[in-house]
């Protein structure tokens, strides 16, 4: 009767727009990517989606252990961004990626810093205060979060990885998670990329850490062997190795400098990053206080994150 | 009814726990209300971005909710009137999807979307059936068919079979029986629970977590986008983003408490 | 006559292929996922390159030797011990509040039952986010911080209190619909009868209910089970954390070093051991089926999840 004609009616009109949704004209790639890397490739895709109108792109956000799983099983994906070069190479061991070239195909560089909650109650000032008795760690998982394998580096390099280890109070399966447990005071510190922390600007201390245990992190790209649509594909990764992309990773705080000395282990060797992590401060300084002036030599290019977060009393717009 | 009478300890004991209880409760709903503060309510309930969401929410919610419908009212009046042998088991191993936690069975979804008949479709049309809105269709159907089988049978078992039983002497067809007998009966059931399970569709997020991919605007649904955006530090988003959702959950519930009336299935 | 019978055959087949529609999407679901327990070369490669200390011995097994792996026992057993306290908080509370909203008259009642039930389809997140809010901001951080004890990200109070909320909700349902089905008169004639009302409550209307408060019971103990955002968002994983992180009563239940077992599933899975993962999830999966399958047993009048 009528309700069932209704309902007939209601599922034929949906199956009908379920169809002509799948027959859209667009090409859609899938974009494999860590959750770090969200707010900037979100800028990335809208500025590449205006230019090609035909385009589209879909993120697939995994944790970074799952990326391999997730790839071999489905065997779908256009591009591959993770967290961390390892991961990538683990790819490229696997024959995901056809070519990559490591000098040419990084886009940017994570830069750790030390975070800790507003008013820094623990009054951490360099790594070395993280072994201090009482102080509540948060550390990162190495399975699943690349900033994992980067806790383990730099304070084993400090020769004090046992005594955090015991000060260890979050195992935080994504680097995020470690950003807002620090929002919410749940830890007293922990070292994030500098990305994440320009997140959370009202929130938090941002403490730059000395040269000989910042961590320079490659953010590699690729575009996988199986990809539907190889020539877009291409031709987004191209985009994000331009000039322009890389400016547009410079407004969410990863460090585009070409070259940037480090060890073999990846810490750092000079001061390149150094006007990169005055501006992060800078910018933590403005959010909280008014009255402090938002230029471009105070903050450099975070002018941006700087006024989308002053919009707001509480974090994060 | 008199609170003060002989034995006053027990009724006192019923209505503190529920004072408590409930003013505990309340204070968990409202806190989101308290920390964002009304000026930056306002302000995220003006940006496009929240109302993308939402939109995403309702018609996903929408289209799951009529195919759990097509599939769930046949089911449940099967379920309900039909004796078979090991029907437990049968209706055992139909509600396995809801009684778990969606996480797990979107861990299941994902691999079955990775082999046939969804390769299939995969391969032959050139989309990507688990990463963009149908995976979202696909989560949604699964966690509410069932439930929606389980809700009709209940608005079933209400209606006594002597109305069929007195149709058939008449002469009717069972499936006249069934559309102008018994569909009708089950007018408010059927309703409140189209109503519930839009609602509970709607907030289907565990499910999208390991295989949806997360394109903004296309398949973060709302619960979905809270937890992406928790993972982005962004609070405001997703302190405002809660307090959408708790008011869609009790509206939804109050709407079917108001049409559905006296369903006595929820 | 077979005119009518045939009609009335095919009318059955229609709708008995609906269910059976369902019934072979769940099987389908679950059975056809049996073969990502099994080991891939592909997969153990992956694990000589990712040497995090794990041992690869068991992982390299079978649906990742789960059954060999300490972790896996004391996720359950803490899963267990939680969910159980959980279930014995949701019963003393809930039922006299069920008891108080089905019988007496408490201002905003209509209210109150609309709360509760939009809380069962409520997403996880918003409940995960609400408690996070609620414990970490105001009034109640004062207090944690008095009491020198923090809430979030802790087993005992946190993982109670996230898998408490939902639980309570759905037993209270259950033992609410109880209490409305048994009759009041029988309690009016016990009081008139000269009895007070505890007593009233307790021998006569607790033994009708009998069946229906089982029922809530089982319910709330399997919600419980199937909390994973809340779990999650309050609480995360401890698995990594130092064994000086916990209580010695903790590593006296065994229950250090492991996570819920949803969340579990989940850590698992985002860390590529897929098998393990999904060895945990079809441990959840059969302890789920049996406790629907004693919930119809019991004839649990088609209470809804």
């Amino acid at each position: 009767m009528k309700m069932i004609k209704n309902l007939v009616v209601f599922l034929v009109i949906s199956s009908f727009f379920l169809v002509t949704h799948a027959y859209g004209v667009e090409k859609r790639l899938l974009f494999h990517a860590g959750l770090g890397q969200r707010a900037a490739l979100n800028e990335i895709k809208a500025v590449f989606e205006k230019r090609h109108p035909d385009i589209k792109v879909n993120f697939s956000y995994k944790g970074s252990g799952y990326f391999i799983a997730d790839i071999t099983r489905s065997r779908q994906g256009d591009l591959f961004m993770p967290g961390e070069e390892f991961y990538l190479m683990q790819a490229v061991e696997r024959g995901f990626l056809t070519d990559y070239e490591p000098k040419t195909d990084i886009p940017a560089y994570f830069v750790t810093v030390i975070i800790t909650p507003k008013g820094n109650p623990k009054n951490i000032k360099k790594i070395e205060d993280f072994a201090k008795p009482g102080v509540r760690v948060g550390l990162g998982n190495p399975r699943s979060c690349a900033i994992g394998i980067w806790h383990q580096k730099t304070f084993k390099k400090a020769g004090i990885w046992d005594k955090v280890k015991e000060n260890a109070t979050l195992s935080a399966k994504c680097i995020p998670e470690l950003g807002n447990a620090t929002q919410h005071r749940a830890i007293d510190a922990t070292i994030v990329w500098a990305t994440t922390a320009v997140l959370y600007l009202r929130d938090v201390e941002i403490i730059p850490i000395e040269h000989k245990y910042r961590g320079i992190i490659r953010l590699p790209v690729g575009v996988l062997k199986f990809a539907r649509y190889r020539e877009e594909a291409q031709g987004l990764m191209d985009f994000i190795l331009s000039e322009e992309g890389r400016a547009i990773f410079h407004k969410h705080a990863y460090a585009v400098n070409p070259v940037i000395p480090v060890d073999k282990q990846g810490f750092c060797l000079d001061g390149t990053t150094d006007q990169d992590m005055e501006y992060l401060v800078n910018s933590a300084k403005a959010v909280k206080d008014e009255s402090f002036p938002v230029t471009k030599e105070t903050v450099g290019d975070l002018a941006g994150e700087v006024l989308r977060q002053k919009k707001t009393t509480r974090a994060g717009d | 009814m008199d609170l003060r009478s002989r034995g006053g300890w027990w009724p006192a004991l019923c209505i503190g726990i529920t004072g408590i209880i409930l003013a505990v409760y309340i204070l968990l709903v409202t806190s989101n209300w308290i920390y964002l503060g009304l000026h930056d309510t306002l302000y995220f309930f003006s940006k496009s971005r929240m109302w993308e969401r939402f939109w995403l929410t309702v018609w996903t919610a929408t289209v799951s909710m009529s195919f759990s419908l097509l599939i769930g009212i046949p089911a449940g009046y099967a379920l309900s009137r039909f004796r078979f042998p090991c029907r437990y088991l049968f209706a055992s191993i139909i509600d396995l999807p809801i009684v778990v936690s969606p996480a797990v069975v979107g861990a299941f979804l994902f691999g079955i979307t990775t082999r046939f008949p969804f390769d299939w479709i995969s391969e032959y049309y050139g989309i990507y059936i688990g990463r963009n809105v149908y995976g979202v269709l696909l989560v949604q159907f699964t966690v509410t068919a069932a439930f929606c089988a389980r809700l009709m049978k209940a608005s079933f078992d209400m209606i006594p079979t002597r109305f069929e039983a007195v149709s058939h002497s008449l002469g009717a067809s069972p499936s006249r029986t069934f559309f102008k007998v018994v569909l009708p009966m089950a007018k408010n059931g059927i309703i409140a629970s189209m109503i519930v399970v839009w609602a509970r569709a709607a907030a289907e997020w565990e499910g999208l977590m390991l295989f949806v991919g997360a394109t903004e605007g296309k398949t973060d649904i709302m619960p979905f986008a809270i937890y992406l955006d928790w993972n982005g530090g962004m609070m405001g988003w997703v302190t405002s983003m809660s307090i959408v959702c708790i008011l869609m959950a009790i509206s939804a519930i109050s709407a079917m408490k108001i049409i559905g009336g006296k369903s006595n299935v929820w | 006559m077979s005119g009518e019978r045939h009609s009335r055959k095919i009318f059955n087949a229609f709708f008995y292929s609906f269910a059976g529609f369902l019934f072979l999407y769940s099987a389908y679901l679950f059975l056809s996922n049996l073969d990502q327990l099994f080991v891939t070369e592909a997969a153990v490669k992956t694990r000589e390159i990712t040497n995090w200390g794990e041992d690869r011995e068991i992982l390299n097994q079978f649906a990742g030797g789960f059954w060999k792996d300490p972790y896996f026992w004391k996720s359950l057993n803490l899963t267990l011990v939680i969910t159980l306290i959980t279930t014995l908080i949701a019963t003393l509370l809930g039922i006299p509040t069920a008891y108080a909203l089905s019988r007496y008259r408490i201002p905003g009642k209509s209210m109150v039952e609309i709360f509760f039930s939009s809380l069962m389809v409520m997403p996880g997140s918003v409940i995960g986010i609400c408690l996070i809010v609620m414990f970490n901001y105001g009034p109640l951080w004062d207090l944690q911080n008095l009491l020198g004890f923090k809430f979030a990200h802790s087993i005992f109070p946190g993982m109670v209190i996230a898998s408490l909320v939902l639980s309570f909700a759905f037993g209270m349902s259950a033992w609410k619909a109880t209490f409305d089905s048994v009759n009041p008169r029988f309690e009016q004639v016990a009081r008139s009868l000269g009895s007070n009302r505890w007593r009233a409550f307790k021998t006569i209307t607790f033994p009708l209910a009998k069946s229906g408060i089982v029922t809530g019971i089982i319910l709330a103990w399997t919600r419980a089970m199937a909390e994973f955002s809340a779990v999650l968002f309050f609480c995360g994983t401890f698995r990594e954390l130092p064994a000086s992180r916990f209580s010695d009563f903790t590593k006296f239940l065994q229950m250090d070093q492991a996570d819920w077992v949803s969340v579990a599933v989940w850590a698992q899975v985002e860390f590529g051991n897929i098998e393990y993962g999904f060895a945990l999830a079809f441990v959840l999966v059969f302890i789920g089926g049996i406790s629907v399958y004693v919930m119809h047993r019991i004839g649990a009048k088609g209470y809804v999840w």
